[in-house]
């Protein structure tokens, strides 16, 4: 086990080195700088270029940046001059994370009770209602249901605070919104996969056996059926935790979402940079919570033993 | 069963780690709905769209930071609604040639109690034009005599600089110029006073925090959590507290304009911008209010041509002003960017101070009709095509090059359609991110770009002298030694009314002959609460201005 950790961190390692190396060439492609606008003059713009050491040789300010973030040190941001990448991302990273948290817990538990009811009463009632919800919340994007709840709740009937980030009751509009699409994602998968798992032998043996229906759907059938979620998750709670441009612009959330956008807009070279790594290392972290809680799931794919 | 529980428990545990791990704030958790203001305690509401990505006096560049700094810091005059007021200057003299300007200041204080000096004075402006401190809008300081020379590197000694603090209280200022309009640029926040023992105590970290700044206007920033909302209050030390009548206020960053109006809609702001699509309804009954905010969009032509064929056409006076003619104005504004903008018949904004009056009212003029003319039009298109020698089916697509917003995409349409349809002209809308734009305009790679300006200074010379030869603005090839002359005799004549006279002859020379074709000037559309007053919106500088303002629940 500890050696399969280790053999993983060095991939892990490499994975994200290969990303930055990538990332750090392909936004110095785009067209444009970072400190151009409409008023600056060229003698101004060259001196900003030189104090920010953007007008040195590519590999030479790639070496520099390597060097730097093996120190853990990212860089100031060209547009937000002040500031550390470190510090950008420690402030917002939290409200993006609270609101993935919520919204991942708020869609495994409902997804996956719809997909069990849908699963038990397979093409009955329930099984439509349940798949219905699925289907809605697969196909409408989360801006709409963001503007729409808003609308309902937030302006029309006045139950909740419309935006922003401060109380619980600030939350609620923001995690249905940004939940709903997963909820539908795992509803589905956990439906297929609890109908698959019906037919195997190990449940019709567990009839046999006599055991209850409560005993076979908990024990053998949910607990079989539940691995494909686990598989999606890693990458559906990098993608949650991380902060979503849409809802956080919606509900004016000071999350970590609009710098994704507004960095490449602004080329804030070091902001980009800084955010891809962060968003890759977590991606590559949760992928390998999973690995790992595969073996407590599914004994059969326990590793390194 | 109890492994999936152990799966649940242990995922959640790694989540809270991570977690703790990279969050040294916990997130923002401040109930407060229900929470009303301590009785009699004044409360301003409302938003700015994005994080303000400096306070520093000398780095900030960006809109909310110059309203913010309006606020928070004090230059050595205020403008108040057009008005210059004494600031941290009580009183000041002008020399006679209008080169130098000495300013007395008062006993005026810092937030932690130290008196303002001269000394702040100069110690900013010369870090705002030192190169080492990379200021983008070192530019503001270049009015001042061998600002320009020091901030690129030509003189190194920053004594030869014209700023000198006589003694603690006496400000000295020797211009390049003489320049009417410098007593208002000494309200931009470039030219703000910083203490230097302050800014060398926090290095790059200063104005990063809201304790890591020194305030000296009538309010203090006492919170700044980062892309969520900002709390100023007023400031005790202020010298001209008593005429300060709000006690707090509360800026939420909200960007999408949807929210906002949402958050106004359900009594969390006091005043918000009108969405687009919600104009109307508040012109309907009767709410919506109107203020320009001195941005002015126009045709820019490459004079050259993004090829010879093309150039041969946009190299032409007549051609261009045949577009120009070509456009309708009225329905343009009224049909497209429903948000009240003003169709532009001439390319002065009309707001800008001429000598007593603005300048439009000393100088009424209307080049292009606010409806198209499409007999003129052809009229200059006829001409435009002899000088050439061309026939009307020689004439190739044009590459119109705009932002990649969808209003951008609207009006570039509708711009499509009118010059299809009154002039049979084409063009090829070419929809690239502003960045990108602009530097495909310096390029000189365009035929024809919608481009837009604001004004630096209250004064039509910010829009006049884009065009000169060499301008560093004057990205469309353009060169004309007339035009660089008359802007050359504006610049330094000291004869406010002759300088007049010379920038509307300027004004004119360039419908004429120049590379622009003026479309609309902008104007906002806004609401605000009852009782809500003496809140003033800018066309120039700091926009919203809530200094003076009052309001009552």
């Amino acid at each position: 086990m500890i050696r399969y950790i280790i053999k993983r961190f060095f991939v892990s390692l490499i994975t994200v080195w290969i990303l930055a190396t990538l990332t750090f060439f392909l936004v110095r492609a785009l067209p444009g700088d970072p400190f151009s606008s409409e008023k600056i003059t060229p003698e101004i713009k060259a001196n900003m270029m030189k104090y920010y050491g953007l007008d040195k040789p590519l590999p030479v300010q790639y070496v520099t940046y390597m060097t730097n973030l093996l120190k853990g040190d990212m860089g100031y941001s060209l547009r937000y001059k002040n500031r550390e990448v470190n510090a950008i991302i420690a402030d917002a990273f939290p409200a993006s994370a609270e609101l993935g948290i919520r919204s991942l817990i708020f869609s495994i538990t409902v997804g996956l009770i719809l997909g069990i009811i849908a699963a038990l009463n397979h093409n009955k009632g329930w099984d439509y209602i349940s798949m219905i919800i699925a289907v809605i919340g697969v196909s409408v994007p989360s801006f709409v249901v963001g503007a729409l709840v808003q609308y309902l709740f937030g302006i029309h009937w006045k139950i909740l605070p419309v935006a922003q980030w401060k109380s619980f009751a600030h939350t609620i509009m923001p995690t249905f919104s940004l939940g709903l699409g997963t909820l539908a994602l795992i509803a589905r998968l956990m439906r297929t996969s609890m109908l698959e798992v019906v037919g195997q032998d190990y449940i019709k043996t567990a009839k046999a056996k006599g055991l209850s229906p409560i005993q076979v759907t908990v024990k053998h059938q949910i607990r079989n059926a539940i691995l494909p979620v686990v598989t999606v998750l890693g990458p559906i709670a990098a993608a949650l935790l991380t902060g979503t441009f849409v809802v956080e612009q919606i509900f004016a959330i000071p999350g970590l979402g609009r710098h994704y956008v507004l960095s490449i807009q602004n080329l804030d070279y070091t902001m980009v940079l800084g955010l891809t790594i962060f968003f890759g290392a977590f991606l590559v972290f949760m992928n390998f919570l999973v690995d790992i809680a595969y073996g407590f799931v599914d004994p059969r794919i326990r590793v390194g033993k | 069963m109890r492994r999936s529980l152990t799966l649940v428990i242990v995922m959640l545990l790694a989540l809270s780690l991570v977690l703790t791990a990279c969050g040294p704030k916990a997130p923002a958790e401040e109930p407060t709905p229900g929470e009303e203001p301590a009785a009699g305690e004044k409360v301003l509401r409302f938003h700015i769209g994005a994080e303000p990505p400096a306070l520093d006096q000398q780095i900030a560049t960006d809109t909310y930071a110059i309203m913010l700094g309006n606020h928070l810091y004090e230059g050595l005059v205020r403008v108040y609604d057009g008005d210059i007021q004494p600031g941290m200057a009580e009183s000041w003299e002008i020399s006679e040639d209008g080169l130098t300007y000495t300013f007395h200041l008062r006993d005026a204080v810092w937030n932690d109690g130290e008196p303002v000096t001269a000394h702040d004075f100069e110690y900013g402006i010369k870090r705002l034009l030192d190169p080492a401190t990379a200021s983008e809008y070192a530019y503001q300081g270049y009015y001042i005599l061998n600002g320009e020379a020091y901030n690129t590197g030509k003189i190194t000694d920053p004594s030869q600089v014209g700023v000198k603090a006589l003694d603690d209280k006496t400000l000295e200022i020797k211009l390049e110029n003489p320049t009417g309009y410098f007593l208002s640029l000494t309200n931009f926040i470039s030219l703000f006073p910083v203490r230097q023992d302050f800014v060398e105590t926090h290095g790059t970290a200063y104005a990063s925090e809201a304790d890591k700044i020194l305030y000296n206007g009538p309010f203090i920033m006492t919170e700044w959590r980062h892309e969520d909302g900002l709390v100023l209050e007023k400031n005790d030390k202020y010298w001209n507290k008593d005429a300060i009548k709000i006690d707090r206020v509360e800026i939420a960053i909200v960007t999408d304009s949807n929210t906002a109006m949402g958050m106004y809609e359900a009594g969390d702001l006091d005043f918000v911008m009108l969405p687009a699509a919600r104009v109307q309804e508040f012109i309907d009954n009767g709410q919506a209010k109107f203020y320009y905010d001195g941005a002015e969009f126009y045709f820019q032509f490459n004079v050259k041509g993004k090829t010879p064929e093309t150039g041969k056409f946009t190299g032409n006076a007549n051609f261009r002003k045949a577009l120009g003619f070509a456009i309708d104005r009225q329905s343009f504004v009224d049909a497209v960017l429903k948000n009240g903008s003003d169709p532009a018949t001439r390319y002065v904004l009309p707001l800008l101070a001429g000598v007593n009056d603005t300048f439009a009212e000393e100088y009424p003029y209307e080049f292009y009709s606010k409806n198209a003319d499409v007999d003129k039009a052809k009229e200059y298109l006829n001409k435009a095509l002899e000088e050439i020698g061309a026939t009307a089916d020689q004439i190739p697509t044009f590459e119109y090059l705009t932002d990649d917003s969808d209003t951008a995409r609207i009006s570039a349409e509708a711009i499509q359609d009118m010059l299809k349809r009154n002039l049979g002209i084409n063009i090829e809308i070419k929809q690239v991110p502003f960045k990108q734009r602009l530097e495909l305009m310096t390029a000189l790679d365009y035929d024809i770009v919608f481009a837009g300006w604001g004004p630096d200074y209250d004064d039509p010379l910010t829009y006049l002298d884009l065009w000169v030869i060499g301008g560093g603005n004057n990205d469309s090839g353009w060169e004309d030694q007339t035009y660089t002359d008359m802007i050359n005799f504006i610049r330094t004549s000291p004869d406010l009314k002759a300088r007049a006279d010379k920038m509307f002859e300027a004004e004119k020379y360039l419908l004429e002959n120049g590379p622009v074709v003026p479309v609309y000037f902008r104007r906002r559309a806004w609401i605000h609460v009852d009782g809500l007053t003496g809140l003033v919106r800018n066309f120039i500088g700091a926009d919203p201005d809530f200094t003076y303002a009052d309001i009552t629940r």
